[in-house]
Parts: structure tokens; sequence; C-alpha cells
């Protein structure tokens, strides 16, 4: 099993995650890297995928596990020459089975273009939404693992998995509550943290210590 | 990144599907190289209809494909981006490098059916260029258009500096050649029109002459015309998600209301080697996981079982699929049952009894039908089929043959299989008399006389287990008569459709009926003047066409249609409709 650890900015960042998921098949047999499939009626490739991305959200940090006897130099180079500019692999790791990044995701951090303030959470941070066809108001502090300074501009580390926390709703929240202007399309993801035996741990780290 | 192109950034999140206007597929050409002259593509519908367009893709290759000029597309925006452009006066772009659609130096629209019509209006709106040809200055660009519609383009004419007739390959290039010439020399718009006038296939509006004809572009040589190997990749699913391989253009069968199987006529096909080769060379450049073939009749392609043996190795070696759309139930056979997937076959019989089938010459016989057995012995268990309703002498009995057809083929399958579940899904459009074919005289049934018919045809379909119905909607089914038959009256009639809020009337969430009576009323236009019978000596407005086949052998095959007497196929011998005068057809 090979992981590539990828990007998804400029266009590609504006493509839903779904519509990615079909677009990776593509992308492999474009490159010619011999995929395994499932058995059964209907076989399908196995790969598989890190947590989505908020559309409009440029991340340095996806991933996904590819079931193939192919080295993986060798699949990263491939990869590399069949993708656009948004969609880079960065980084290659080798493990023996599915790493399960996205069950195990814990959390992500990311970088809002704007200058780092403190982000009071003591009386909560609600924001209100459209889900199907209601709105919903929200208490999202809960989800907020914590914010720091990155390099002058406002980081943030947000529940990521199960009980996720789309960043472009914490931006409607901060705009809100203090008057900021932060668009969604220039957030940045950069580190996705999985929990593995009671550690959290960011992907890179569990990646390379896997077997 | 150009201004437009940041400013189109900050909305996309407040629409749906923002990856239908960012560009970027794969395959994309090289947008910067030098060139003399700059093309713009627009297709009056969605990016995922746009997008699935086989011609379109095609041209777009063979236009970038050449040293000196570069093409850009733009399909028609969602109503939601549509409203955002307007609210941030934005211009429509194109998608490779947001550039207005004014600063092209040819504008060309793929008219592919009469309900775009608003729709080539709704983008020119949105792209601040002024409808009428008339109204526009030397700063615009050459705005053409072309397509399956521009068989008769008298609606729209008014809209265009000039229509492209035919087949786009040469004629888009020899165009563009002129507009390039044009730039450096300082021509006018006019005096690039008089000479545009010269090339075959070209139609400048503003320049007929009294008497003159204008002569379809076709290209002569099929085998070697250029075909998009390396075609761009959608990064969203779009309507037709594949690889598409054309096998050859025309029809052989003449079939009587059939526009496109007269239209592009002479038949020419491909080899297939070369098929197979392009086949291969598309799926390692896209990674497409299906390879489908497209063509007006597939299964009468003379080369089909060559292909499929040349191609099968490669596809169980990449394990894609590969696709028989458009099956004839006279050329199906059992090798073709059992070397597709099993999912559901669709037929096309189109009219219920033999005497209706024999007057539209849709040469399939009750025995025929019974092929479809072959389907069932292969481990089919689901069926589609194709009719149309108000077909020209029909009467109750053939509406009821439809529900008769039906039930002989679950009686078939119960004898070959021994089991009931047959899924037949029964799908009916309503005829249409389009120009440039036998039927282009003949009268559409009203709309209530399509409401009674359908409603008897769902009552009989209502008796058989397993059988469902669907319709295709009666309204709009008159509003294509109108725009397909019609002449330049219609021009202002369009305008003033879009003007009431007519656009992507092609969606039922969007076609209004009431606006389209409402636009041919405020223009003092009768809309029965064009879905009525037309008399056999009246000039019809498409006259000035020649698409190879004579009127005199339309006029003919109409009058055999009414005493029943089909024609022979054209691989059975020339029937002389006149179409080899334009290229050789290669079946004869």
């Amino acid at each position: 099993m090979i992981v590539l650890k990828y990007v998804k900015t400029l266009d590609a960042r504006f493509i839903s995650h779904i519509d990615l998921l079909k677009h990776m098949s593509r992308i492999l047999r474009r490159a010619v890297v011999p995929v395994k499939h499932s058995q059964g009626f209907n076989p399908h490739a196995l790969i598989f995928f890190s947590p989505p991305t908020v559309l409009g959200v440029n991340s340095y940090a996806e991933y996904v596990a590819i079931d193939t006897d192919m080295k993986g130099e060798e699949v990263f180079t491939r990869y590399n020459n069949s993708v656009p500019e948004g969609l880079k692999a960065i980084e290659w790791f080798e493990c023996a089975k599915n790493p399960n990044i996205q069950g195990k995701s814990v959390s992500a951090d990311y970088v809002f273009d704007v200058d780092y303030f403190d982000v009071d959470l003591s009386d909560g941070l609600t924001v209100t939404y459209k889900k199907k066809e209601d709105f919903v108001t929200e208490d999202i502090s809960g989800k907020i693992c914590g914010t720091f300074n990155a390099d002058g501009r406002l980081g943030v580390r947000l529940a990521s998995g199960n009980n996720n926390l789309r960043a472009d709703r914490l931006a409607t929240a901060l705009n809100e509550k203090y008057g900021k202007d932060i668009k969604v399309t220039t957030i940045a993801k950069l580190c996705q943290y999985v929990l593995v035996d009671g550690v959290e741990k960011s992907v890179d780290e569990y990646l390379r210590e896997t077997p | 990144m150009n201004e437009y192109k940041k400013k189109i950034d900050e909305i996309l999140l407040s629409v749906e599907k923002p990856a239908r206007y960012v560009g970027g597929e794969w395959n994309t050409p090289d947008m910067t190289k030098p060139h003399r002259a700059k093309f713009c593509f627009c297709f009056p519908d969605v990016y995922e209809i746009g997008m699935s367009n086989l011609g379109l893709q095609i041209l777009y290759d063979v236009i970038n494909s050449h040293p000196d000029f570069i093409a850009e597309r733009c399909y028609a925006p969602w109503p939601d981006m549509g409203a955002k452009l307007r609210e941030n006066n934005l211009p429509l772009l194109s998608l490779e490098t947001a550039t207005p659609l004014k600063d092209f130096d040819v504008v060309g629209f793929s008219v592919q059916f009469e309900l775009l019509y608003s729709n080539f209006l709704y983008m020119l709106d949105l792209a601040n260029i002024p409808f009428y040809a008339k109204d526009r200055g030397e700063e615009y660009p050459i705005i053409c258009a072309g397509g399956p519609c521009a068989v008769n383009p008298e609606p729209f004419a008014p809209f265009c500096d000039c229509v492209l007739i035919g087949e786009g390959e040469e004629m888009d290039l020899a165009l563009l050649k002129l507009v390039a010439d044009g730039k450096e020399k300082g021509w006018t718009k006019a005096q690039i029109l008089e000479k545009a006038k010269e090339i075959e296939g070209v139609y400048v509006p503003s320049m007929l002459g009294e008497g003159e004809k204008v002569v379809k572009a076709v290209v002569k040589d099929f085998e070697n015309a250029p075909y998009p190997t390396k075609p761009l990749v959608p990064n969203i699913e779009i309507v037709h998600d594949r690889a598409t391989l054309e096998l050859y253009r025309g029809c052989a069968s003449g079939c009587r209301f059939c526009q496109a199987g007269y239209y592009y006529r002479p038949i020419r096909e491909r080899s297939p080697e070369k098929c197979a080769e392009y086949g291969k060379k598309m799926i390692d450049s896209t990674g497409f996981g299906e390879i489908s073939l497209c063509s007006l009749s597939t299964s009468d392609y003379t080369g089909l079982m060559d292909l499929e043996k040349e191609l099968r190795p490669f596809i169980e070696e990449k394990k894609i699929t590969f696709a028989l759309p458009s099956l004839r139930l006279s050329s199906f056979t059992k090798e073709m049952a059992q070397s597709s997937r099993k999912s559901s076959l669709t037929f096309a019989p189109e009219a219920g009894t033999q005497r209706l089938r024999n007057v539209i010459n849709k040469n399939v016989t009750d025995e025929e039908i019974d092929n479809i057995g072959r389907a069932f012995e292969a481990g089919y268990d689901s069926v589609k089929l194709y009719f149309m309703l108000g077909l020209p002498t029909e009467t109750d009995e053939d509406i009821l043959g439809i529900a008769e057809i039906c039930r002989r083929l679950k009686k078939l399958y119960f004898e070959i299989r021994h089991k009931k579940n047959l899924n037949i899904s029964v799908s009916c459009a309503v005829f249409i008399p389009k120009p440039s074919t036998p039927f282009q005289w003949e009268e559409q049934i009203s709309l209530d006389e399509m409401l009674r018919r359908q409603s008897l045809l769902r009552k009989a379909l209502r008796e058989i287990k397993g059988v469902s119905f669907s319709w295709h909607g009666a309204e709009t089914s008159v509003l294509e008569v109108a725009l397909a038959r019609g002449d330049k009256r219609l021009a202002p009639v369009i305008v003033r459709a879009y003007e009431l809020g007519a656009m992507f009337d092609s969606w039922t969430e969007y076609f209004n009926w009431d606006i389209w009576v409402q636009a041919f009323k405020d223009c003092g236009v009768d809309m029965q003047d064009y879905v009525g019978e037309i008399s056999e000596d009246k000039v019809l407005p498409w006259d000035f066409i020649d698409i190879g086949v004579s009127k005199k052998y339309l006029l003919g095959q109409r009058h055999l249609a009414y005493q029943g007497i089909t024609t022979k196929n054209c691989r059975e011998g020339c029937n002389g409709c006149g179409a080899n005068k334009l290229g050789r057809c290669t079946i004869t």
C-alpha cells in the first residue's frame, strides 16, 4: 500500500470531495499505476482517502492510500506527471495495509489569512448555517481544539473526522463576532492529525512509524 | 492571475457546483502560445451537458492543434451563477483564461437543439453583446453559430454575423484564417464576411443574394479527419462521462422522421483499426473507465466486430467497460449481447405496428423484435424501448400496438427464461416534423390530441405488469416544431421570450410555456403557422441550404410513406438521395 500526500489548491480546491474520489481512479489509470480491485460483481479500485476538506479551502495535507505493488517512488512520479498543479503530490509513504486515516482522524490545523488575535471562547461561539432545508444554530466552541500564532496569522486546530468542524463555519463565526473579513478561499489546511493508541499525532508521523 | 479570475474565485463558493466555472481540466491545451486569432466556443447549456458534446471536443482540438489559433470555451452559467455575475458587474468569461467574450476575434455558438435558442441570448446578454448582428459595430467579435440547428438557421440567423452550416473541421479553420488576415490587414467586419461567404458552408445572413444557395460543408476524407485523442477530462461528473469513439457519419437506414439521418449524409465510415487506435490513445491520455461508441446507428457499423476484437484485450487489461448505445433491432446479434455488460438494453422500434413502421421507414419487422430473445438468452432482464407518438397516419391501433409489443416480449422472456420478472421501460416522445426530412411538410398533432393519445397508451400499458412509462413534454414539443421550422419572423419572438424570462427551456424546472405563448402574441406571430401542415409547393425557409439530399428525393419519400412503401437500407444499394455529390458515400 502506497500513501501519497498531496495538495488541493488553485482550481482543484473547487472540486468537491465526491468528484475527486471518482476522479482519482482516472488519474491513476492515466498514470498507469496498477491499482488492485475488490472482488465481486462490481469490482472497485482499492483506494482510500483522508477526510474531506471543505470546498474552496487550500489544503496541503490530503492523503490517498493506494493498494498497488508498484514502488512508492514510481507511483509518486507517475502520479505527478498525470495531475494538474493544484493536485500535486508532495510526499509518499509505504505501509503494509490501509492506514485508515479517515477513521482515525481527530483534528486538523488551519491558517486563516487574518492577523493573529485572541479568540475568546469563554461564552461559546455560535454559527448559523443551512442544513438541508433548515437553518441550524450551533455552538462550535467545543470543536475548536486550540489557536496558535502562525507567523503572525491566526492558526486554529479544529476537530476533524466524526466530530468535524468545517473551517468555513468558523470563518463565518469569526467574521460575525469580530467583524473580520476572512474569505474561505484564503484558508489553508496545513496538517491532519490522527489518534493512534490514545496518542494524537500528525498523519506524517503516524505513517512514518507504521510498518 | 487576471483580475476577473480573482473576482470569479470570490463568488464561486456562493453558487452550486463551482467546479463548472474554473476550467483546468486535464489535457487543456496551451493557452499561452503566440497566436493570430482567438476563438471562443459558446455552448448554450450547462457545463455537464456541453462537456459531453463530441462535436465541440473535435472542433476545440482542431483549432488548438493549429499553430496560429487558440480556442477557449464558455458554457451557459446556471441561473445562480448568472445572477452572481450580474450582481458583481462581471461579464461572461471564457473558462480557460477568464477573458470576456467581447475580447475574442470570433465567438461561435454550438446550437444543438431548438430549446437552446433562449440561452443563446442569455449568454450574449451576460457578455454585454447586442443580440442583433445589425446592432453590433466593429468593436464586437464576429458572432457565428453552427451545430445541428444550422439545418434551418433562420430563426436565429439575425443574431449571427455568419452561420456555419455542416461539419466544422475545415470550415472553422478557414474562417479563422480569414479573420486573422483581416485583423492584420485592417479589413472591416463587412469585408471579412464578404470573403467568408466563399468558404463552403458559410452563410452570411446579411449578404445572401436572391436565389443564392449555401452548400453544407462536409469532411470528405473522414478516415483521416482529425480526432481528439487527448480530449478534455472533466473534474466533475458530466452526462457522458467517458471516452467517445465516432465510428461513422451519416446513416444508411433512411428513417423518414430523422433529421440527423439525412443531414449528416453522405455516409463515411472510419476503419476499425483507426477507431481502435483512437480508443486506446483516448483511454491512455484521459484515464476514463469506459469507451462508448458514437454514431447514428452503431450496430450498423460494418467494422463493429473487428473493432470489438481489436479492443477486447485492451479493455480487459485496463479494466474498463465498453458500451454499445443506440442499437437497431435488425442488426442485433447474440455476440453483441454476450460481449457487453448485462444491465439493460435499449431499442427503438419507434412505432407500434408494422404498418406504421413501414410509413416511417423504420425497417424493423415483428420477427426482428423477437430478436430481443437473444438478449434474454444472454442474461438480460431489462429492456428500454423508445417510441414516438403522433407520427403521420398514426391511428389508435398503432398506439395500442406498443402495448402489444410489450406483451410479446413478456411472453418471449417467459418462454426463454421461465421467469416473469422482465422489466420493460417504454419511453415516448412526440413526433416533431423537422426540416430536411421527408416529413418536413407534416403537421404536428394538437396539444389536446397529444394528451389523449398519451393517456390511451398509459392506460393500455398499466394493464401489463413490469412496464414503466415515461413521456416527453407536450408543450416543449410544440415549441420545438415552431422553432425548428421557423423563419426570420421568429427572431423577435425569441428576443421577446428572453425578455419575459425564458432561459434553460430544455430544463423542465425552467421551461415556461406561458412565456412563449405571450412572446408569440406580443410579436403578432401565430405559432400555428409553423406547427400545421405545410403545402408542398411552398418555398421553405431552409430551401436555400443544399444539404446534398435533394428536395425532390425528400418529397418522393413522403409520397412513398403515404403508400406504406419502404425504401431499402443504403447498404443494399444506392437510393439516389443526392448526398454523394458532396463527398463519396463510403458504403456504396
